[in-house]
């Protein structure tokens, strides 16, 4: 199956919160996918960047995260024994313990909707167009071609070899 | 480019349950309603009083922000894929009032109609009405509402309002009043035509809702930022304004929203010149009601049950009308949250 990525473009979200609401739509309340807001007052929203070389799979000591099919980083809850190591070690703090599932629990690109044929909520809903959802070259063109309509203090060019690094890790802000 | 998909929670419309819901309204909410609803197996007509579904996403809010045709698209995908029907130029109303956006349409509906035509109403009106200052000379000529404002400029590029209505802002000095989203978009429109711009706020960058991330983008473009400041009243010329007296504030003690309390300096009084003044200041919920019918709270907004249901048994009512102003994606959940309301209503649970 082809890799899929999900990447939230900082440049041309405007914090309006739909993301993080339909996230918590789709997951009993708890979203996945939580806005952070700046001192100056920037709304971010931050979720999983399914990293290419991810550290918190890397470092799980009963090998609990895998990669999935499609690309996304998902837990097997099952193996799960709530060391927390890979909250530690997510450069963004991304994975969470739940009480309830008895294991960490994060974004897994909606996995149960992609099984059904739907695509990630969050990329479907965001009004501005920020999320892209598919495989990498789409994402880039669709990121560039809504790069273009922005202002352009948010324009920036991006390479592709640039954006192919920030789509899995979201390094690439101003 | 893809359009919003409202009917995110399914991939083609189910067995229809027979049932029939008017949505007023077609913003975030009530599209973001209509999505589930259809996703549900209802028949979902939605009325709305602009040319186009869309709401202040489409019509106010500048297209860098959210490009005009992911909204269009979205609100097309619900008439193709889930045979939603759209009455455009269609405004809803028991009793009248006159509201900003009300030159567009060409019909009126009564809500009670509606009440009795469909199994269930959702009104999702959001805030289109401007608030007051209250100051001497606010009402001179030369003063806009923001949101008219931003309807004929965005509207123009539309193809819905004649260039002659757009004013002519190259090299105008034009102040606004306000530092919220509606102040800096405002800004940002009346700066990307040519003016000069200045915004008057009584609080200081810190305490800005918009926040001093977009205001110091709008700095950087030249746009000149004045705090601490509250006007006292408009000076006109032949009718027309000319400048505006402005009080120097300073901050006392935090009020109710916890944000400190802009106190008034008495002989602190200057003036600026202006050719043009925008009061973005807040702005007031909308019903499709005048005086009675449904109920509303001092502040305008309809008030709701724990079932969103107004105080006429199967009128529901979400987003912006209910809650004041917020942001696309609170009049999202709620638009979400209410519909899973109405639908379990018309299933007989609640
Ligand atoms: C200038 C400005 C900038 C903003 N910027 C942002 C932003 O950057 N990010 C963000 O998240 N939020 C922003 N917001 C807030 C956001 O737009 C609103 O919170 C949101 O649109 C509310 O959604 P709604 O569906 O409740 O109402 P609306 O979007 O207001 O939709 C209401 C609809 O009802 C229709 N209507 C009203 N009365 C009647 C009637 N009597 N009969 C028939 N139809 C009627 C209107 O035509 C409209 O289509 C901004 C708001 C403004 C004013
Ligand atoms: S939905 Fe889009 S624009 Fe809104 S906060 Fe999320 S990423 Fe940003
Ligand atoms: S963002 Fe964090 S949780 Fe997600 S893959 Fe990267 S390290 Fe793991």
């Amino acid at each position: 199956m082809e890799r899929e990525y999900l990447y939230l473009d900082y440049l041309t979200c405007i914090g309006c919160e739909t993301c993080e609401t339909v996230c918590g739509f789709i997951h009993d309340g708890n979203p996945y996918i939580r806005i952070y807001v700046t001192e100056n007052k920037q709304y971010l929203p931050i979720n999983c960047k399914h990293c290419d070389d991810a550290p918190c799979l890397r470092v799980c000591p009963t090998h609990a995260i895998y990669r999935d099919e499609e690309g996304a980083v998902r837990i097997a809850e099952n193996k799960c024994i709530g060391c927390l190591v890979c909250l530690q070690v997510c450069p963004y703090g991304v994975p969470f313990y739940s009480l309830k599932v008895r294991a960490i629990t994060k974004c897994d690109m909606c996995a149960e909707r992609r099984e059904e044929g739907l695509e990630p909520a969050c990329s479907l809903m965001c009004p501005a167009e920020a999320i892209q959802y598919g495989p990498l070259e789409i994402v880039l063109e669709l990121v560039r071609e809504r790069r273009a309509k922005n202002i352009p203090e948010h324009q920036k060019e991006v390479t592709e070899e640039e954006l192919a690094k920030s789509v899995s890790s979201g390094y690439i802000f101003l | 480019m893809r359009g919003i998909k409202f009917s995110f929670l399914c991939r083609s419309k189910p067995e229809p349950t027979g049932k029939r819901v008017a949505i007023v309204g077609a913003g975030p909410a009530g599209l973001t309603a209509a999505g589930y609803l259809v996703c549900k197996g209802h028949a979902v007509d939605i009325y709305d009083k602009m040319p186009e579904p869309g709401g202040l996403m489409l019509f106010v809010i500048p297209e860098f922000r959210i490009p005009i045709e992911r909204v269009r698209l979205g609100a097309k995908e619900l008439e193709e894929e889930f045979e939603v029907t759209y009455y455009p130029r269609t405004k809803v109303m028991e009793g009248s009032r006159e509201d900003e956006g009300d030159e567009f349409y060409e019909r009126t509906v009564r809500l009670s109609e509606l009440r009795e035509k469909y199994d269930a109403v959702l009104i999702s009106t959001g805030i289109w009405n401007v608030r007051r200052i209250g100051i001497p000379g606010d009402d001179l000529d030369g003063i806009f509402s923001p949101l008219e404002l931003l309807f004929w400029i965005k509207g123009h590029k539309m193809g819905y309002v004649p260039k002659e209505k757009v004013p002519e802002l190259e090299n105008k000095k034009v102040g606004i009043i306000g530092a919220g989203l509606t102040a800096v978009d405002v800004a940002f429109e009346c700066n990307r035509l040519g003016a000069e711009v200045e915004i008057f706020y009584r609080r200081t960058i810190r305490e800005a809702p918009a926040g001093a991330y977009e205001i110091n983008l709008l700095r950087r473009r030249g746009v000149k930022w004045f705090e601490l400041v509250t006007p006292k009243r408009v000076i006109g010329e032949n009718g027309r304004v000319k400048a505006i007296e402005l009080l120097r504030t300073r901050l006392g003690e935090p009020d109710e929203s916890g944000r400190r309390r802009p106190i008034p300096i008495p002989g602190s009084e200057f003036q600026v010149e202006l050719d043009y003044l925008v009061f973005a200041i807040g702005m007031v919920s909308t019903p499709p009601v005048n005086g009675g019918y449904l109920a509303t709270d001092r502040r305008g907004r309809l008030i709701v049950d724990g079932r969103h249901m107004t105080n006429v048994e199967g009128i529901f009512a979400a987003g912006d009308v209910v809650n004041g102003p917020t942001k696309v994606g609170r009049a999202i959940k709620d638009g979400l949250y209410t519909a899973v309301s109405i639908d379990r209503w018309l299933r007989g649970e609640l």
